[in-house]
């Protein structure tokens, strides 16, 4: 693989290159383990926050709150420097990486779920409960599968979030894409100047993202709430 | 375990450069939200204008800022571009034109999507009684959608400002540079790390505040809200 990209693109061209697009498979793998992951406890936060419970909607409020004012480079500083410093362990960047990832999604997604199970009209969940469907029941048969066509647009528009954060973890040693450009882009090789490194990288994070974007957008015209209203969007 | 948030306090040194950091981070936010806003207006008002050609490429622009990360627009506006362009400048201004860049796309969208809402038979209508284009826009259909989009771009604007911490990379001596340079003196990585957090928190409160005195003043006539 890397003979060809260097029989095609020269010498110093075609490594640059080559080891741009290896090092991206793991801005690929962290992303997709934060949105997996982030999904996961998304679901748990979102499940609370709609329960009939005083104390989980006030605990589920607090962690989003919490989360979505905390800066996301705060959290990767935290979990890769800070605790690591506290307890006197030994945190790998991977793991690191995956924790406030994972935090930082699941405070994001599980606010677009609520707004999605919230957005299902209450005479739903009234006509659900007159025939007789408890909590679970109305939730898995009759909320879920409506909130889910609200939420699907900006589930996958959050994911080009998700992946536009993972830039960040190159800041606590996560070899990524970024770490590696940014390698390049100091060493004074030529044909990997700054101005040529880092539109490089933008164009390969716009690949990873711009298809998630299009498909967010052709969700939201298919079936999406018609609201008009952009989600602030970040990183 | 023990946490010594006494070490960083206690330092008049640290104290100070943690002010220098929330003022200097604030700072360069608040320059780079109003340039990105007057270049955010142009860009959506391009596209709701339909202006030849230049719709297309500003569609473009926006797209291309909204799906890669800022940090990766920071490192080329502040070591690509110079280098390329042979101009030298403090690291700050580096940063307020790569905010300034990242955030007009984000304002844009903003923009134009609130644009949209305002009903097509109003723009029909003044069309109708001959007004001419910029009469329609600036007095029909921006003062439709101004007050609806205000709360968007509030809570844009600090969804932004909490991702400025990567300006410390460039050697800006913002907020995150001065809590770095702490880290790097006391090793009270967690407690500084906590202490930056609030910080950035009750900025970001601050500014809502700010906005909120702001939106009071701006649409009175909107009433209590």
């Amino acid at each position: 693989m890397k003979d060809l990209f260097i029989a095609l693109l020269g010498k110093p061209d075609g490594i640059i290159l080559f080891q741009l697009l290896e090092a991206t498979q793991y801005t690929i793998y962290l992303s997709l383990i934060a949105f997996l992951g982030g999904g996961l406890l998304a679901a748990l936060i979102t499940l609370v926050r709609i329960a009939p419970n005083t104390w989980g909607k006030r605990i589920s409020v607090s962690y989003i709150w919490l989360f979505q004012s905390t800066p996301l480079l705060m959290m990767l500083f935290l979990a890769g420097l800070g605790v690591p410093r506290l307890f006197d362990i030994d945190v790998n960047p991977w793991t690191a990486a995956i924790i406030s990832l994972v935090i930082y999604a699941s405070a994001y997604l599980s606010d677009v779920w609520r707004g999605a199970v919230e957005s299902v009209p209450v005479g739903q969940w009234e006509g659900a409960r007159a025939i007789g469907l408890g909590f679970l029941k109305t939730l898995r048969l009759v909320i879920l599968p409506q909130a889910f066509r609200i939420a699907l647009a900006p589930t996958v528009g959050f994911m080009v979030q998700i992946i536009k954060g993972t830039s960040l973890a190159y800041i606590i040693g996560f070899h990524d894409l970024m770490a590696i450009g940014k390698r390049w882009a100091n060493a004074p090789v030529e044909g990997s100047e700054p101005f040529i490194i880092f539109p490089l990288m933008a164009l390969i994070y716009f690949a990873l993202c711009y298809p998630l974007t299009l498909y967010s957008r052709h969700l939201e015209r298919s079936f999406g709430a018609n609201t008009n209203k952009v989600a602030p969007a970040a990183v | 375990m023990e946490l010594r948030f006494f070490e960083i306090y206690r330092n008049p040194e640290y104290l100070w450069l943690l002010a220098e950091g929330v003022t200097l981070s604030a700072l360069v936010t608040l320059a780079g939200a109003i340039l990105g806003f007057a270049m955010a207006a142009c860009l959506a008002v391009t596209r709701y204008e339909r202006i030849p050609v230049l719709h297309w490429i500003a569609a473009a622009y926006v797209d291309f800022i909204r799906n890669t990360p800022l940090i990766v627009q920071l490192f080329f506006v502040a070591f690509g571009l110079p280098q390329l362009l042979g101009y030298v400048w403090p690291f700050w201004a580096h940063a307020v034109l790569a905010l300034t860049l990242n955030f007009s796309a984000y304002f844009a969208e903003i923009l134009r999507a609130g644009f949209q809402t305002v009903d097509a038979g109003q723009h029909d209508a003044a069309r109708a009684l001959g007004l001419p284009r910029f009469v329609r826009f600036f007095k029909i259909v921006l003062p439709q959608s101004i007050a609806q989009m205000f709360a968007s771009l509030n809570s844009q604007f600090i969804f932004l400002f909490l991702t400025t911490g990567v300006i410390s990379e460039i050697g800006v001596r913002d907020l995150t540079f001065a809590g770095l340079y702490i880290d790097s003196r006391t090793f009270r990585s967690f407690e500084v790390f906590i202490t930056l957090t609030v910080l950035y928190i009750l900025v970001s409160l601050a500014f809502k505040g700010l906005m909120r005195l702001v939106e009071k003043r701006a649409f009175r006539w909107k009433g209590a809200r």
